[in-house]
């Protein structure tokens, strides 16, 4: 009997351990250690974070749905990886540290014949001044809809800023990115749209001031470089594109800018042409800077050999090109394809967790050597995908031994579906819908703008809306492995 | 007057970009059109998923 140890139970986890458990049957053990003890469908916090749902309708217990699957679910934080084992047995193993109740902090070692790193990321408020509580939580100045309880807290936040908006105080909001280097542009492109929406319905938009604030050296990057879409015969730049949403909801914007310090009421922030600026703000959500979850490895003899497993930024290396050099060399082929570790041909990292190669948005920086330019995004639908290829390439080396045929999912050969809601009503709302293919451009396959023009598009309308409510509910359902789950796709 | 074309003066941002006129806009939310939007916009993007798998 092999064990698989999935890390990490968001999207990319999930998705590993539900169809390797399906794939290996009980013959096989799967194993999966997630701090969390609910799975929350991220993309709904935004409609959390404006009061349009609650927690409960974007969180489950994990434990009733892996106790169902035949899935050993342990509710812990995993904090290091011993790959060689330890001295006298040579069986590699991770030390795991408890966060059940009654059991916070105990510790114990789980062997493994698989490990699939798929924690996704550290929210790394503490990155820029005042953003953070230094001890690695978000700070008291602004709010965050990164996880289901700061959706809660910064809805419980924006309703007093629209309670004083109706009694005739004027307002301002910020909303955006709170460092040079974050990713996840879309989730507060979203959120200040749904705001505005909401700020609408309740009468009090001509109250709000509503800005934007971001890394992306212009509107409409969203950290993948931008993307050219067909709309009304032209092939134009999604530049164009958010800039007329931006203009017609009025809401203005800064761009190419590092939030460098967050004070009570005000951010500090540099621009890409090396000026100081100051923003005053009443209420602002601003996205924390990813990185990894902080693992540790180490060597038989316990010496520390993290920087072997991992990128100086905690992501895993995996089977990505990482010396690719200047912009003017990146190719679509130094995207990772398998994910497998090149150190151990049995540990994997999906989803957020592995290394990306570069970023996908050109780098830039200040004069002063700040850099300030998009890290690349890896979404749901990438992270399912991801997560599903390497279980497959798990089950087939249980199952067929170590030279089986490893699986394929590279981020320059697969599209993403985004749909950014404004509006929770069905008939009342609105989304931009867009599809990219692929996510990474490659310049040698389509020349010109990196994409598919046929299937990289976006529009504004219901339509958009009515299937960000299917998608909520469809992957609440296969994500509780309801009858038919594997028939719906990443 | 034409409300929708009111914000081009409030700001450079702005004056500089296209903002959707008032058949555009009622498209968006025209329930006939968007339930043909809608099928266009999941074939896409099954297609997107199929060629992604």
């Amino acid at each position: 009997m092999a064990r698989l140890i999935v890390m990490g139970g968001g999207v990319a986890g999930h998705t590993t351990a539900t169809f390797a458990k399906k794939w290996l049957g009980d013959e096989h053990e799967v194993v999966v250690v997630t701090p969390n003890s609910q799975w929350n469908w991220i993309p709904s916090n935004i409609w959390v974070g404006v009061g349009q749902m609650t927690k409960k309708d974007v969180v489950f217990p994990l434990a009733p749905i892996y106790s169902k699957a035949g899935i050993d679910f342990r509710q812990a934080l995993a904090t290091e990886v011993h790959p060689n084992g330890k001295e006298g047995d040579d069986k590699p193993y991770i030390v795991i540290e408890s966060t059940e109740e009654g059991k916070a902090g105990q510790t114990e070692e789980l062997t493994y014949d698989y490990l699939v790193n798929a924690t996704g990321p550290k929210l790394n408020f503490d990155a820029t001044a005042g953003l953070g509580d230094g001890k690695g939580g978000l700070g008291d100045h602004t709010v965050s809809v990164c996880t289901a309880d700061h959706a809660v807290h910064a809805n419980l936040e924006l309703q007093q800023i629209f309670e004083k908006a109706k009694n005739g105080e004027k307002q301002k909001i910020l909303v955006g990115t709170g460092h040079g280097t974050c990713t996840c542009q879309g989730a507060a492109f979203e959120y200040i749209f749904n705001i505005e929406h909401e700020a609408r319905k309740a009468g009090i938009r001509d109250m709000l001031e509503i800005k934007w604030i971001s890394n992306e050296s212009f509107l409409g990057d969203f950290g993948m470089g931008g993307l050219h879409m067909k709309v009304g015969g032209y092939a134009v730049s999604s530049k164009l594109f958010a800039e007329s949403l931006y203009a017609e909801r009025d809401v203005e914007w800064i761009i190419g800018a590092h939030t460098s310090k967050v004070e009570d009421g005000k951010i500090e922030y540099e621009l890409l042409d090396g000026t100081m600026h100051e923003e005053a703000f009443d209420f602002a959500m601003l996205i924390p800077p990813f990185s990894g979850v902080g693992f540790k490895a180490y060597d038989k003899d316990g010496s520390d050999m993290t920087d072997v497993l991992f990128a100086p930024n905690g992501f895993m290396k995996v089977d990505a090109k990482y010396d690719a050099g200047a912009y003017e060399n990146w190719k679509a082929s130094d995207w990772p394809s398998t994910y497998q570790n090149p150190s151990f041909d049995n540990i994997f990292a999906a989803g957020i967790a592995f290394a990306p190669p570069h970023a996908i948005s050109k780098p830039m920086s200040s004069p002063n050597g700040t850099p300030i330019n998009p890290t690349p995004p890896r979404t749901g639908m990438p992270a399912g995908i991801i997560g599903k290829a390497v279980a497959h390439s798990v089950c087939d080396m249980i199952k067929n031994g170590k030279e089986a045929h490893l699986h394929e999912a590279s981020m320059a050969e697969m599209g993403a579906a985004c749909v950014a809601s404004a509006g929770k009503g069905i008939l009342d709302g609105s989304a931009a819908a867009m599809t990219v293919y692929p996510v990474v451009p490659d310049f040698e396959k389509y020349p010109g703008t990196g994409r598919d023009t046929d299937y990289t598009f976006g529009e504004i309308g219901l339509a958009g809306h009515w299937i960000k409510h299917i998608l909520h509910h469809m992957f609440i359902y296969k994500a509780k492995l309801k009858p038919g789950w594997t028939l719906i796709p990443e | 007057m034409k409300n929708e074309e009111l914000n081009f003066g409030k700001n450079d941002q702005f004056n500089l970009t296209m903002i959707p006129g008032s058949f555009a806009r009622k498209m968006r939310t025209c329930k006939i059109w968007q339930f043909f939007r809608f099928m266009v916009i999941n074939i896409k993007m099954l297609i997107v998923v199929s060629k992604s798998h």
